[in-house]
């Protein structure tokens, strides 16, 4: 049954974002228990592609206390071989039930072929795969994201990457990319904020120029003009000789840094805590979630810093 | 193939391909300047599809132990790696596989295990199913050999020269007891498994071949006699007020009607 009626629709701290957390697993039944003041839930559509069972079950009786929040993983925005049918069909289905206030996925590919003796075989890799910034990857997924659009008859958002490896060919770089993507096409934008931290780190350790803070404040600055539906925050790990966006601990202090870079940026947007890894307590999503408010709150009425449990 | 397509192929094969097939140290070698982030990659991919079997085969995945799983689950990626963006629908093919590994020869009866897993699997997220108690009047008044049962979507039947209901449920539910699960594999005392879902909950139990033979004929949209005729073909002295009662009190049987309204692939389908 659709949400006509979402309860905590409006933001719980007056002029600033809606702020939600991923809602996995762990913490079906003491959410729904405790309901915890919270603007809206996101979830991975994925999850909920059965027709049926306590998956979706769940999904509908959080419904009737949030907003959701649907983000894909597995649309595979960027396939040259283009989106899988049966997706698309298991999404516009969810999102007939559900009626989510958003629906995004990513600007990767996870899809395409692999050899074989007989005819090529369709493979799905299951990962945020990075696509070259060409003119022919933006033509590819803008058709994508078109037919996803039409389909669903909303638009979608979509969201930055963090890449492990890069492609040599580029006639653009990311965010000329992603503004393109979105003038072309009319989507929204998701900023995951972590994600362009990681690949800043990611670039040092690769030996580029520059202090990685400085690039993210430069990356947020060149998309400030698109319309950004959604910032995803999280954490990632250090692992030595490369950084993982593993949404496995706290956002980190550079991290909240940019996010108040991003909230002067682009206003008010609706922003997520991603935990996936290692999910801890409830409290500790909610904790960083009364930390984003706090954040938003300082860069958009910097009086209620001092009301706001910003730390 | 356009360039895009190629460029994604080369990478999907470095990901996919059998770990020492040459489409896989060709397309290793030519991200050989991101070595670390394609080694970060395909961990991920590892690290998911042990997961992802491991969620789908607790059983199996108990019985060879953590270490030949994990080694298990990272072979089936490269060997039947996915084809659709919902890893809820990945495994399907672990039964044959496992039956096919000379390494897994000495536990015979892991692939009716997988089996039965899958369908186990299968049936937590198949449609929901609503009971029609009053229905069942029909099978007093009407012609069975035009009424079908109404089963819930996903029910699945499997026979097997090993105990492969016991198996499962010793580990997921502690009964039998392990000792006695080693006996009955000792003595290959073989079962027949039913797997349905009550309500929400997957459910899973020893059933004899009649009530399998019933089963798997109105699974295969088979009526109500014919249904009967193949359970006492099995034993003659098979009960079909006795087994229906229970059935209808483990939501095993939903409801009956007409055949033309049944359609025998709502209640064996599962996701493809």
């Amino acid at each position: 049954m659709p949400c006509a009626t979402p309860i905590n629709a409006a933001p719980s701290l007056p002029g600033g974002p809606a702020v939600g957390i991923g809602w996995r697993h762990a913490h079906y039944g003491e959410l729904l228990q405790t309901r915890p003041t919270l603007d809206f839930i996101e979830v991975h559509s994925e999850n909920f592609f059965a027709p049926g069972g306590a998956a979706l079950a769940v999904l509908r009786a959080g419904l009737e206390h949030y907003p959701v929040s649907l983000h894909g993983v597995g649309l595979s925005l960027g396939s040259a071989i283009g989106i899988d049918d049966w997706h698309l069909d298991q999404l516009a289905r969810l999102v007939e039930v559900i009626d989510p206030v958003r629906v995004s996925d990513h600007a990767s590919f996870a899809r395409g072929t692999l050899p074989a003796a007989v005819q090529p075989l369709t493979v799905h890799a299951a990962d945020l795969l990075p696509v070259p910034f060409s003119v022919e990857a933006l033509d590819v997924m803008c058709a994508n994201v078109q037919r996803v659009q039409d389909r669903l008859q909303r638009p979608i958002a979509v969201e930055n990457l963090s890449a492990y490896l890069h492609w040599e060919e580029a006639d653009m770089t990311e965010t000329q990319f992603l503004n393109s993507l979105a003038q072309r096409t009319g989507c929204q934008l998701l900023v995951d904020v972590n994600n362009i931290y990681v690949n800043a780190l990611n670039a040092q350790l690769q030996g580029a120029p520059g202090e990685p803070l400085a690039g993210c404040r430069q990356w947020l600055d060149e998309m400030a003009s698109s319309p950004v539906a959604e910032i995803h925050l999280a954490g990632h790990a250090h692992c030595g000789d490369i950084v993982i966006d593993d949404h496995g601990s706290r956002v980190c202090a550079d991290v909240w840094t940019l996010y108040r870079h991003a909230i002067a940026c682009f206003g008010a947007v609706p922003t997520l805590i991603e935990w996936d890894t290692d999910v801890p307590a409830l409290d500790v999503l909610l904790d960083e979630a009364t930390r984003a408010r706090g954040n938003a709150a300082a860069v958009l009425r910097p009086s209620v810093m001092q009301e706001a449990a910003f730390s | 193939m356009s360039s895009l397509a190629a460029q994604q192929q080369a990478l999907l094969g470095a990901l996919l391909a059998p770990p020492r097939s040459p489409q896989s140290q060709t397309a290793t070698a030519h991200f050989a300047p991101w070595a670390r982030g394609l080694a970060a990659y395909q961990a991920n991919g590892h690290a998911l599809a042990e997961r992802c079997l491991r969620a789908a085969y607790p059983v199996v995945a108990a019985l060879v132990g953590e270490e030949s799983f994990a080694s298990l689950a990272r072979d089936f990626w490269h060997h039947h790696p996915p084809v659709r963006g919902d890893l809820a629908h990945w495994g399907d093919t672990l039964a044959g596989f496992v039956a096919d590994s000379p390494q897994l020869a000495d536990v015979p009866y892991l692939a009716d295990v997988a089996r039965v897993e899958w369908d186990f699997h299968c049936a937590a997220d198949a449609p929901d199913g609503t009971a029609d108690p009053a229905s069942l009047a029909l099978l007093s008044s009407a012609d069975p050999a035009q009424l079908g049962l109404r089963l819930p979507p996903g029910t699945a039947v499997l026979c097997s020269e090993w105990p492969v209901a016991s198996l499962v449920t010793a580990h997921l539910h502690g009964h039998p007891t392990m000792d006695t699960v080693a006996q009955q594999v000792q003595a290959r005392q073989g079962e027949c498994a039913t797997v349905w879902r009550q309500g929400l909950r997957p459910r899973i139990a020893v059933c004899t071949h009649a009530t399998a033979a019933l089963l798997q004929t109105v699974i295969d949209g088979g009526s109500v006699l014919a249904g009967l005729q193949a359970a006492l073909a099995t034993d003659g002295g098979f009960d079909l007020g006795a087994w229906l009662q229970a059935a209808v009190q483990d939501g095993l049987v939903l409801g009956a009607g007409p055949l033309e309204d049944l359609k025998p692939d709502a209640a064996a389908s599962q996701p493809g």
